[in-house]
């Protein structure tokens, strides 16, 4: 398959932190490809590289050398506004932590991605999706940390990006909450046919990825494709 | 669809409701009170513009010592010059053919006692002037002086067009009306006890210029009423309908009035301040007026027939131009100018709206300077907001969210406020608050009614530079602090400097340590407070030193008099031509006249005083040269004079001008005062040798008749200005004095919660680790609580230092002097004000420290 007609294509990354003896190479040539509406999982110990190349990716930290370009649109060759408008138009972002506006309410938190997008999915159907209707009204601080994943998650879905960076989301959730973030997730990618790119360090999770990218000291050690992925909720760990 | 995060806005506002309640409460009371000066300066002072048209104010005025003839009007009124050298020159021929005949005739007579028996002589003497040879001897003396007499008119007509500048070529001729506007300075008794009150300057109710508004009442219709200045009135507590005593005569108040004229009631025109206690205007019927026995003032006022000049440029063309014509006019007629006083130096009539422009100016100026404070708070709290949510920004930004997008999200916050601030303030400047306004203005000055006027500059001023200020100011701050990438923000990086290493601090306790470090990391918010304080105490320094200067001013006034009575001769003949002389043990004669000493903005009247050998009143060294003069220290101290310096100081009213050389200082406060021995004084001035205009007594003269007496100086008259300014602003001061209070426990209040907020994580870890709300009190009040103490004690160096100086350049704006004082329990009521304000913000401080709950920190942990 020729390269252009993947749909992100990460080509010769490198990108290193410090100067001199303090400089650390952090991405050393990083080379791969997604295809559109693929679930694809970066995986990698920590200091891996991994959020670095996921932050790369969505515009938001810029590397080196090499080039990313997403459906044909090369990040690099894009000043600050145009990226800040990529992103708006194309990309959404899922932390661990859920950075929620503590003082509007769960529709509300989910208004603030509504409002980035020309074409976003319908909001009420979207809440019954991520299953915080009965919650709408709540604020931030009435819910459990699961709960205000799915809000986060809702967030950055609902402007239906081409696009879902997820970087660690179910790292500060317990074994039942992740378990349905990820289904969630899932879902969403099933259901939207959104490309989702998720980093986590969780090696159980590959399992339900279409692509899974091991990073290690930089570079990606292996690139696999998963034939036969089960449902998030079959994953244990 | 509009932005979501505008719905934080309503909900921020009623989260942190009580700060915001204060910022406003604020803004909307200085606003208002800006607004409403704005709103009542504008509508007072369109009312003082109109009244010029509407009660024919003149253009001037001048005074005569007898009543002008009719020809002398006309003359003036044609705006021509009059022949000074031909005049001269008559007069001079005419001296010198009366003493040219007298002389020949003396020598012819002479020649004949000497020759003809004593019964021949008188037919001798007719015989001898019928001769050719006294034809001949007359015609040549006659000639004789006439060629003298030519060349002293020579001589003096040089003098004079050089000292009038006659012969100026710029000199227009202008026509102008000359209005008789006489008027008597009569005492006022108005509690009828006997005892003169006041001054009070009668006019005709009939006249046709300088007219009244009346406030209240009518105009005086029959004999026995008076209308007189609403003002003096009220301060005074003479009340419609009231009998007062007029030149020992009975009059009712049938009217309460403002002469467009007399705006302020300055009885001379170089009075310092005005007087509204001890100097009054009024108008009697003509009958009445003809019946009261003081001298009569030859007043008249004058006004341009053509075109009325524009600015006070123009205005100082005009009056130049007219000055010149009034003065040929008058020596031809041999008048005496004793007042002259162009409509546009005519204090009574500008001081008012020059003082109430001044009010504007420094009303704007003192908002603007608390809407930066506020401003600042506003930048603090956002930064701080920022700090806070910089992981939620950083996920906005990763999203798409532009900086534009945010940056105006946080800036709807302030200006939000500062609109309804503005409009409320407005409002309540154009309703409530401009009634004090008015109020105020209306005791202080005589004005007339007003009509509120819409004041654009109130909202361009109030609200729409508030805004901008605002605006720049947060943006600035906003704009910086969300430069830096979304990665940052999610990381929480948002230093500049990125320091790894921690700052060393002294060996101190831990605690202090502790507090030390805490007044590191909010050194922005301590540096607001510190401007804060400061500005706090530049205005109370003034609010306190100002009245207190005044009265440790009344307080020296006794001893500024040179003697218990200073008198003031007409002249220094009676109508006889004897020489005015009193047999009162102890009184000593001196002259005094005033000159100008001219400054680059403000031209001040000096009193010059010629002191008797020996004085007892005024003790200088007499053998001074004529060049040398002493100062009054109060002199010395506001042009910063000192012995050898030299000095120049000018005619009020000719060209000529006099250098001095500084010889010493004389203690003395009481004016701004050069003396020097009366032998110079006559000197100098051309009077004739142990020539005088006064008496220094401490015995009351009584064997000098009162028509003989220009004024008596007392004690009164030196505190009458600090009397008329305590009387003016001693309430607004003391006023300002707990709006400032109130004003150092806002600033105090919303930038120490910003502190604590700040430090709520740490705070709620401290307890967490087991601190006690009195420890951590103890930590974070504490650090404050040094600062602010180091604040006041410099701001209030600082505040007098400041008010010192200003006060210096105020004062040489204006006639007099007196200098700031502050006591020793004025600097500690300065600085208690500010700590006495702080102890309350800690009260409310500590109740914040003790509610913030443990899980504070447990819950934002990110």
């Amino acid at each position: 398959m020729p390269e252009e007609k993947e749909f992100l294509v990460i080509k010769d990354i490198r990108k290193s932190f410090g100067f001199g003896d303090t400089k650390q190479d952090v991405l050393r040539g990083m080379n791969f490809t997604v295809k559109k509406g693929e679930f694809c999982v970066l995986l990698g110990p920590s200091g891996s590289g991994k959020s670095t190349l996921l932050n790369i990716i969505g515009g938001i930290d810029s590397a080196d050398s090499g080039y990313i370009s997403i459906n044909g649109d090369k990040l690099e060759e894009m000043d600050e506004k145009t990226l800040t408008m990529y992103r708006r138009k194309h990309l959404g972002y899922v932390f661990q932590m859920y950075n929620l506006i503590p003082n509007l309410n769960v529709k509300e938190n989910i208004e603030v991605g509504e409002y980035l997008s020309d074409h976003p999915l319908d909001i009420d159907e979207l809440l019954h999706t991520l299953g915080l209707w009965d919650h709408r009204y709540k604020l931030p601080n009435q819910l459990s940390g699961g709960q205000q994943q799915r809000v986060s998650i809702g967030r950055a879905i609902v402007k239906n990006p081409d696009i879902l960076m997820c970087d660690e989301p179910t790292g500060a959730l317990d074994y039942n909450t992740s378990k349905e973030i990820l289904k969630l997730i899932e879902d969403v990618n099933q259901k939207y046919g959104n490309t989702v790119i998720m980093v986590t360090h969780n090696d159980a999770i590959k399992h339900m990825a279409d692509r899974v990218i091991r990073l290690r000291d930089g570079i990606v050690r292996h690139n696999d494709i998963n034939i036969q992925k089960i449902s998030a909720m079959d994953l244990d760990w | 669809m509009r932005n979501p995060l505008r719905k934080r806005v309503p909900r921020e506002l009623l989260g942190d409701w009580h700060k915001y309640a204060v910022i406003m409460l604020f803004m909307v009371f200085m606003i208002a009170v800006v607004s409403a000066m704005y709103v009542g300066n504008d509508s007072m002072l369109k009312a003082a513009a109109d009244g010029k048209t509407k009660y024919h104010v003149e253009d001037g005025r001048f005074e005569l010592d007898q009543n002008a003839d009719e020809e002398f009007l006309s003359a003036l009124e044609t705006g021509k010059k009059a022949d000074l050298k031909a005049y001269l020159l008559d007069k001079a021929y005419e001296e010198a053919e009366k003493s040219a005949t007298e002389a020949v005739d003396e020598a012819f007579a002479e020649q004949l006692k000497a020759t003809v028996p004593e019964e021949y002589y008188e037919t001798a003497l007719e015989e001898a002037k019928k001769s050719d040879e006294y034809t001949k001897a007359l015609d040549e003396a006659i000639q004789k002086a006439h060629t003298e007499a030519e060349k002293t008119v020579d001589e003096k007509y040089r003098e004079a067009e050089k000292e009038y500048e006659l012969n100026d070529a710029d000199f227009t001729e202008r026509t102008v009306s000359v209005v008789e506007h006489f008027y008597r300075e009569e005492s006022e008794d108005h509690d009828s006890d006997g005892k003169e009150d006041a001054t009070i300057r009668i006019y005709k109710s009939d006249s046709d210029v300088d007219k009244a508004c009346f406030l209240e009442g009518r105009a005086p219709k029959k004999s026995g009423e008076i209308a007189l200045d609403r003002m003096h009135a009220s301060n005074v507590g003479i009340e419609m309908g009231q009998t007062v005593t007029i030149g020992g005569e009975s009059f009712k108040v049938v009217g309460l009035i403002s002469y467009a004229n007399y705006l302020t009631l300055h009885q001379k025109n170089t009075d310092l301040m005005f007087n509204a206690f001890e100097f009054d205007v009024g108008m009697v019927i003509p009958e009445d007026y003809d019946r009261l026995t003081s001298r009569e003032h030859y007043n008249y006022a004058w006004f341009y027939e053509e075109e009325k000049p524009e600015g006070d440029m123009e205005k100082a063309s005009y009056s130049s131009d007219f000055m010149k014509v009034l003065l040929t006019q008058t020596a031809v007629k041999e008048y005496e100018i004793k007042d002259y006083v162009p409509e546009y130096l005519n204090q009574a009539i500008n001081f008012a709206p020059d003082d109430m422009k001044g009010d504007k100016t420094m009303g704007a100026i003192l908002v603007y300077i608390l809407i930066g404070v506020i401003a600042f708070i506003f930048a603090i709290t956002i930064s701080n907001t920022i700090e806070k949510e910089a992981t939620v920004i950083g996920t906005l930004r990763a999203s798409g969210y532009t900086k534009g997008e945010l940056i105006r999200h946080y800036m709807t916050m302030p200006v939000i406020v500062t609109l309804i601030g503005g409009l409320i303030g407005n409002i309540l400047g154009y309703t409530v608050f401009k009634d004090v306004v008015v109020y105020m203005y209306y005791n202080s000055y005589s004005l007339p009614a007003y009509v509120t006027v819409w004041s654009f500059e109130a909202l361009l001023k109030t609200t729409l530079i508030p805004l901008i200020l605002m605006l720049v100011i947060n943006l600035c701050v906003i704009v910086k602090k969300l430069k830096l990438s979304p990665l940052r923000f999610l990381r929480r990086d948002l230093s500049k400097s990125r320091r790894t290493k921690a700052r060393r601090l002294p060996k101190w306790s831990f605690m202090n340590r502790f507090r030390l470090r805490i007044i590191g990391q909010n050194l922005p918010n301590y540096l607001v407070l510190f401007i804060g304080i400061i500005l706090i105490e530049v205005m109370l320094c003034f609010a306190i030193g100002f009245p207190e200067s005044l009265n440790n001013y009344s307080r020296k006034a006794p001893d500024m008099l040179f003697a218990k009575y200073q008198y003031m001769l007409m002249g220094m003949e009676d109508k006889d031509g004897n020489p005015l002389e009193t047999s009162v043990k102890g009184a000593e004669k001196f002259s005094c006249t005033s000159l100008l000493k001219k400054n680059e903005n403000h031209d001040e009247s000096i009193t010059v005083y010629g002191v008797s050998k020996d004085s007892a009143y005024i003790n200088i060294d007499d053998a001074i040269g004529e060049e040398e003069v002493f100062l009054s220290s109060a002199f010395a101290e506001k042009y910063g004079l000192k012995k050898g310096d030299s000095l120049k100081l000018a005619e009020k009213y000719e060209n000529q001008s006099y250098e001095f050389k500084v010889a010493g200082i004389f203690e003395y406060d009481g004016g701004v005062a050069v003396f020097m021995p009366n032998r110079n004084f006559n000197s100098i001035f051309n009077h004739e040798e142990n020539s005088y205009n006064g008496f220094f007594s401490n015995e009351k003269i009584t064997d000098i008749d009162e028509k003989y007496i220009a004024n008596v100086m007392t004690k009164k008259d030196i505190t009458k200005v600090t009397d008329q300014l305590q009387h003016s602003m001693g309430g607004f001061m003391s006023m300002f004095e707990y709006v400032l209070f109130i004003l150092a426990i806002i600033l105090i209040y919303l930038l120490s919660k910003i502190i604590i907020e700040k430090n709520e994580n740490q705070i709620s870890m401290s307890k967490i680790l087991g601190f006690r709300n009195g420890e951590i009190g103890s930590l974070y009040i504490m650090s404050t609580t040094w600062l602010v103490v180091i604040f006041t004690l410099l701001g209030s160096v600082i505040g007098y230092g400041l008010i010192s100086e200003v006060f210096v350049i105020f004062m040489q704006s204006m006639d007099g002097w007196f200098t700031f004082y502050i006591s020793t329990s004025g600097f500690v009521k300065m600085i208690l004000f500010i700590l006495a304000g702080y102890g309350i913000v800690t009260i409310a401080d500590f109740i914040r420290i003790r509610r913030i709950p443990m899980d504070e920190a447990l819950k934002n942990v990110d």
